[in-house]
């Protein structure tokens, strides 16, 4: 007991540290993936799918529509439900995103804000979560440059 | 009590808990996820083509331009002034210089906004500030900067500078992108010379 009373300020500084480690690790607004998995993931489009395998899919899903406040959006999937970009982490939507049984499908008429929202819920550590986008490769340049083959440096400049 | 035992137990006690801890050298997000969120929903992380071809036309040096498509596709052309780190390459500690610096807008680009929003949400997740997204990519940068032409009767001053930026850039675009690599560094010190002998200035 002695020796107990002897060490209460060294127990009680291990304890404030085991408290704030805990609280730390459970915090759900913290990240906690690794940064790598994002960008092998997305590198070669793997989290993509296309219009044609999405109807083929067979296993569980709900496609989240991502709009904006102003600008929500219709539903136009089935089941699917609408969250705007900017509450997507608000708790009802974390609720509902964390009881989806299968794959989350995050869909919105610009890539850019459902490429934002994937690697956000990828690195809170969501898994199979994919983009239904109508193009199998977005990052297609569309053009092609035509170089100038007159072109050259001023002869004063060499 | 012996100070020696209480530094014991403390030690004990400390080391405990960061064996317990997840041993995790990999690098994660700093920022939290709502300011990560918030930040992203943010429309001033997007310039437009035109503003970056105002940039590129003016070699203005407190701006980056990071070109994250693959080298095969940046050496068929880019945008003058821009480096390529290619997007699989984004984390590797070599660039980690270019993208953590704070005085300069670093502005992501890829062929469409895709790649580039990906790039941002990470380099800004990673705590590194003055992150910046062209919008549209260079798909955007070909069908407004490159293709588009005045067809009215008359031009007000805004459209004429509008017009004289894109033109300028369009010049620049072509012609760096048309050189061999071993003359690209030579072009902007020739042009460089030539805006001197106008202004009527030294060599």
């Amino acid at each position: 007991m002695s020796l107990l009373k002897n060490l209460k300020i060294i127990i009680l500084v291990i304890v404030v540290l085991l408290i704030l480690i805990i609280i730390r690790i459970s915090d759900q607004n913290v990240f906690k993936e690794q940064v790598k998995t994002a960008v092998e993931v997305t590198w070669n489009n793997s989290n993509l799918i296309t219009p044609n395998k999405f109807r083929e899919l067979t296993t569980p899903y709900l496609v989240i529509e991502l709009g904006s406040e102003s600008n929500p959006g219709s539903l136009q999937f089935r089941p699917s439900i609408k969250i705007p970009f900017e509450k997507l982490l608000d708790k009802e939507s974390r609720e509902i995103l964390d009881n989806t049984k299968g794959a989350l499908i995050l869909y919105s008429d610009k890539m850019a804000t459902a490429s934002k929202a994937w690697i956000i819920l990828n690195q809170l550590g969501y898994k199979n979560i994919l983009i239904l986008s109508s193009e199998e490769n977005p990052e297609e340049l569309k053009y092609k440059f035509q170089p100038d083959t007159t072109a050259g440096l001023e002869q004063d400049s060499i | 009590m012996d100070a020696r035992i209480k530094y014991s137990v403390l030690l004990v006690g400390i080391g405990l808990i960061v064996a317990i801890l997840p041993y995790n050298t990999a690098e994660s997000f700093r920022l939290k996820s709502h300011d990560l969120l918030i930040k992203s929903t943010s429309d001033e992380i997007w310039l437009s083509v035109d503003q970056v071809a105002r940039f590129m036309n003016n070699e203005d040096s407190t701006v980056q331009l990071i070109d994250l498509r693959s080298t095969e596709q940046f050496r068929e052309c880019n945008i003058p002034g821009s480096i390529n780190i290619p997007y699989s390459d984004l984390l590797n500690p070599f660039w980690e210089g270019t993208i953590n610096q704070k005085q300069v807008k670093k502005i992501f680009y890829g062929n469409s906004d895709q790649t580039a929003c990906y790039a941002w949400i990470i380099a800004t997740g990673l705590g590194y500030e003055n992150n910046y997204i062209m919008k549209g990519g260079l798909n955007e940068w070909f069908k407004i900067v490159m293709f588009t032409q005045f067809s009215g009767q008359k031009i007000t001053p805004l459209e004429n500078a509008l017009f004289e930026n894109r033109f300028n850039a369009r010049k620049t675009f072509t012609q760096i992108n048309s050189l061999p690599d071993s003359l690209k560094r030579q072009f902007f010190h020739s042009k460089r010379l030539k805006q001197s002998k106008l202004d009527g200035g030294c060599e």
